[in-house]
């Protein structure tokens, strides 16, 4: 299990924050039989939708229920990704038999889980912040933006769509000073780390080409998107 | 592989107590957890010195506080105690 866990630290994933518990409540308050429910991947890696976050939640909920005079019955499951049918299996009966689902499971999960609960509302515990890396314990750093079309070979592997904060293909911007971006001290400026790894790199003179404007329409700007694996989804395609 | 454990849903009665007067012979139920190796040591070296504390004190040891889970505290609480003491 701990093998699997350092595995997991190691690879870039979803981040998220628990939402305050006072947003969570006014949610919740009026149902009766509640399941908090956990994704056990990359939430609980940011420690903020794991099975053990879930159970904190769900014991902190009951106590507030007890405090406001509500009578509220208050679960708690997990399982391991929200995001892949295989993995409801063990849960489905208890999912449906709920009133509401509090899922602390990324977007992505409370979406794919609404999809299964039936007549049971599906509703998020935590705000989905970010594709991060974990930079150390404890710390979480934004460094993909989906953008549908990587040009991080051209750029020394630092992507100035997620880093930049103008996400500007031509920077560094006026902006820049020693290093640090104009919007705070505490962010890099992306288009200095890029030119400064590339000089290591010496692979500099890659700026100097032209490139065409990017094509914003491979990331959400183009609306939602889909991948299809066409050799692996062939037998879907008829179901 | 899901872990059956983590997948099944745990039933639990919560006793809660709800918002109350406080009676004036109020005593607080404290709940204790005591690293073995020092607080809980300390707490036979006060035992051997004859000296006493409330009975509304338990005390629990662990092997380490380090061991102690957020989780633990807040079934103290929705079990009713009403304060936790951890020494380590």
């Amino acid at each position: 299990m701990q093998a699997k866990r350092d595995e997991k630290e190691r690879i870039a994933m979803i981040v998220g924050k628990q939402k305050p518990f006072e947003e969570i409540w006014e949610m919740i308050k009026s149902f009766k039989k509640v399941l908090v429910f956990g994704c056990n991947t990359c939430v609980a890696i940011c420690h903020a939708g794991g099975g053990k976050e879930a159970e904190i939640l769900a014991s902190l909920i009951r106590m507030k229920a007890a405090q406001e005079d509500i009578s509220m019955e208050v679960k708690h499951a997990a399982i391991e990704r929200q995001c892949e049918p295989e993995f409801f299996e063990h849960v489905a009966d208890e999912l449906r038999a709920s009133d509401v689902v509090l899922s602390l499971a990324c977007g992505v999960g409370v979406n794919f889980l609404s999809d299964r609960t039936g007549d049971t509302p599906a509703y998020p515990g935590i705000n989905t912040e970010f594709f991060g890396a974990v930079e150390k314990a404890g710390i979480f750093k934004e460094l993909c933006a989906g953008c549908g079309g990587c040009i991080l070979h051209l750029t020394g592997g630092i992507c100035p769509v997620a880093r930049c904060s103008k996400s500007i293909m031509n920077g560094p911007c006026g902006g820049t000073s020693d290093g640090k971006c104009e919007i705070s001290q505490d962010v890099d400026c992306a288009w200095y780390l890029i030119v400064e790894r590339m000089k290591k790199l010496g692979t500099l003179e890659k700026l100097s080409e032209i490139m065409l404007p990017k094509d914003w329409s491979t990331g959400l700007y183009g609306g939602p998107r889909r991948v299809v694996l066409e050799h692996i989804a062939e037998e879907g395609k008829e179901s | 592989m899901v872990k059956v454990a983590e997948a099944g849903v745990q039933e639990e009665v919560p006793s809660i107590e709800k918002p109350h007067e406080t009676p004036s012979d109020w005593e607080p139920n404290i709940l204790a957890f005591a690293c073995h190796y020092c607080a809980f040591a300390a707490a036979d070296l006060a035992g051997v010195m004859r000296l006493s504390y409330p009975a509304s004190v338990k005390v629990v040891r662990l092997p380490c506080t380090g061991k102690l889970d957020y989780i633990h505290i807040l079934h103290a609480f929705e079990k009713g105690v009403d304060g936790v003491f951890v020494a380590g």
